[in-house]
């Protein structure tokens, strides 16, 4: 199968130092759900601005659909949907009216607009508040508008911008139900990027993780969760205890042990039967221990084992919204845009 | 013909939120009727004291001063008429700003619609609303005089090349004003940083041009400053056509090619600037 996107040492610095992305190389292959998941500030948004043409990157290259982002952007910017993570359809027109609206920019044959719109309203169940003006609308409906423009002409890749940022479990879950159908149905290649371990766990064919503008790992969510080598068991001790360690690392099937932020965190094929020998190696040791916890392989503790960080949802500002925010800091000091 | 779809269905776009935005339109036409129902009419004796004198002294005085009108209050009131060209395209660039807070900018830039699509349909939409708004002055003008307060008297026979120099003049104003406020928009991005630029801009404006003053009472000074003013020239032709061009130096073709020329510099400019501001992100 063809590769959909292919990037290489795609880099992307904001005012000379910021570097919101670091070299990044990777593949998507057509029809494939690609996820880029990290934390706010890692990356993800600059990555995707640069691979649809709306960010020119200063470093390495990429192609989508076989087309340069720098070279073949207008070509580009035909072949490729594009979902914001904000609501950007306009409040003042109606729901039809911004799909007819985005039809014709894309090149909708005209005779075949009517039809279109009409369907992509049906099928994200916005028929019935289609003549209502957006500024009407709900979160979710604007979600769901959003995803009908960046739709609405059958684009070969979707990218998807943080898309279900805002929405309550439910639209998450609706949200989704329409990008599986959608794939299915028309086999196009998505790329997202999404702060949501679960969905890039239950969504993606594979996924990297980014951190620091930089992919720290990369695989179908299987691989990556099968190279923590199985179940985390986490020690927390009371006080200093450096004889732990060594005697937890003597336990038989434990394949190794780490410490962060004064716990031991140890991997082993099955935590259960683990657990009472740990317990029992510490109350030999005379170590009081605070808490034991067992954590099943999953995308939290990949992104823990990849970056030797406890991932969070809601960490500060992105390095684009710095540098963004730096500009225009200096900008209006200079008294323009 | 994509790029033709592109830019009428983005031309459609700004007009229907033209339409459904009545607050915007009446702030338009506020500033041009507060003048014609206040200023005007508190300066609409200030050539009624020339009745005393003999009628021939009397013309020759009125020729002098307001270069053919039959009195202040007509000849300001087309000035007004052709303001409405500057007031009116205030709020296309006051709708780039928001367009970028909103994100329908950044929608817009990542489809294929070029940055000459995005800025034509915003330059037509803007330069062809002010026109149906000077028509609205211009109509309120000549009812007040029909209400007891001083109106607008056109003493000139309406032609169609006449009406056609109008329509293109306030036109041609508009388009210039559009592409100014236009590059303003693109450039800016706070719109109390855009609308104090638009301030600083509006009101000079009105104040070295014609509109408002009578010419033969101006300073020499002034006279000269506003000759090139543009909205001076687009209300010479305003002026020649209502009232006849008898005490004008050029016909109303040499005004309208000095407004082509301002148009082209700022269409020029406006073209630079939205190119730059649409450009992918360095």
């Amino acid at each position: 199968m063809a590769d959909a996107i292919v990037a290489e040492g795609l880099s992307r610095t904001f005012n000379g130092s910021v570097k919101a992305v670091d070299g990044v190389s990777f593949s998507v292959r057509e029809g494939e759900i690609y996820g880029f998941l990290g934390p706010n500030g890692a990356g993800k948004t600059t990555t995707l601005s640069m691979l649809t043409a709306v960010l020119s990157p200063t470093g390495g290259h990429a192609t989508v659909d076989g087309l340069d982002v720098v070279h073949s952007a207008h070509a580009l910017k035909q072949r490729i949907g594009l979902v914001f993570q904000e609501s950007t359809a306009d409040q003042d027109l109606t729901g039809r009216e911004n799909l007819e609206l985005a039809a014709a920019l894309f090149g909708v044959p005209l005779r075949d607009t009517p039809a279109r719109v009409s369907d992509l309203l049906d099928r994200l169940a916005l028929a019935d508040s289609a003549d209502r003006l957006v500024k009407t609308y709900s979160g979710g409906m604007r979600r769901r508008l959003e995803l009908a423009v960046g739709i609405v002409h059958s684009p070969r890749v979707l990218f998807l911008d943080e898309p279900t940022l805002g929405l309550d479990p439910q639209g998450r879950a609706g949200f989704w139900k329409i990008i599986q159908q959608l794939r299915t149905d028309s086999g196009m290649t998505v790329f997202l990027t999404t702060h949501y371990l679960d969905e890039a766990d239950g969504m993606c064919d594979r996924l990297a993780i980014i951190d620091h503008g930089k992919i720290v790992a990369s695989g179908t969510p299987s691989e990556l969760k099968d190279r923590i080598g199985g179940d985390v068991v986490t020690v927390r001790p009371i006080g200093d205890s450096p004889a732990l360690e060594p005697a937890l690392e003597a336990l038989p099937g434990v394949h190794s042990v780490t410490v962060q932020d004064g716990a031991y965190r140890v991997k082993c094929p099955s935590g259960d039967v683990l657990i009472p020998k740990i317990v029992g190696a510490a109350t030999n040791l005379g170590v009081s221990l605070a808490g034991v916890s067992l954590r099943r392989p999953s995308l939290d503790e990949v992104f823990l084992e990849f970056t030797g960080r406890e991932y969070r949802e809601d960490e500060g500002p992105t390095a684009t919204d710095r540098a963004v925010f730096m500009t225009r800091f200096q900008n209006a000091r200079r008294g323009i845009r | 013909m994509s790029g033709v779809r592109r830019w009428s269905a983005l031309t459609k776009r700004e007009l229907l939120k033209i339409a459904r935005n009545p607050p915007a339109i009446v702030t338009s036409l506020l500033l041009p009727i507060l003048y014609l129902v206040l200023f005007g009419q508190g300066f609409s004796g200030f050539t009624s004291s020339l009745n005393t004198l003999p009628p021939s002294l009397r013309t020759q005085a009125l020729n002098q001063l307001i270069l053919g009108a039959p009195d202040y209050y007509s000849y300001f009131a087309a000035g007004m008429v052709g303001f409405v060209g500057v007031t009116a395209t205030l709020f296309v660039g006051a709708n780039v700003i928001f367009d970028k807070l909103f994100g329908t900018l950044k929608r817009a830039a990542a489809t294929p619609a070029t940055a000459t699509d995005i800025f034509g349909a915003r330059l037509v939409a803007g330069s062809i609303q002010p026109v149906g708004l000077a028509f609205l002055v211009l109509g309120l003008a000549l009812l007040l005089g029909h209400l007891g307060l001083s109106g607008l008297n056109l003493t000139a026979s309406v032609t169609v090349v006449g009406a056609a120099e109008v329509v293109v003049a306030i036109l041609v104003l508009s388009l210039m004003f559009a592409s100014l406020f236009l590059s303003l928009g693109f450039t800016i991005d706070q719109p109390q940083t855009y609308f104090a630029v638009v301030n600083a801009i509006n009101l000079p404006v009105l104040l070295t041009s014609a509109a408002l003053y009578p010419w033969g009472a101006m300073p020499s000074w002034l006279q000269s400053v506003a000759s090139y003013n543009p909205v001076t020239l687009a209300v010479e032709v305003l002026r020649i056509n209502f009232f006849g061009d008898t005490f004008y130096p050029h016909p109303a073709w040499y005004y309208l090619l000095g407004l082509v020329g301002w148009a082209v510099v700022m269409f020029a400019l406006a073209t630079f600037l939205v190119s730059r501001a649409l450009a992918p992100r360095k």
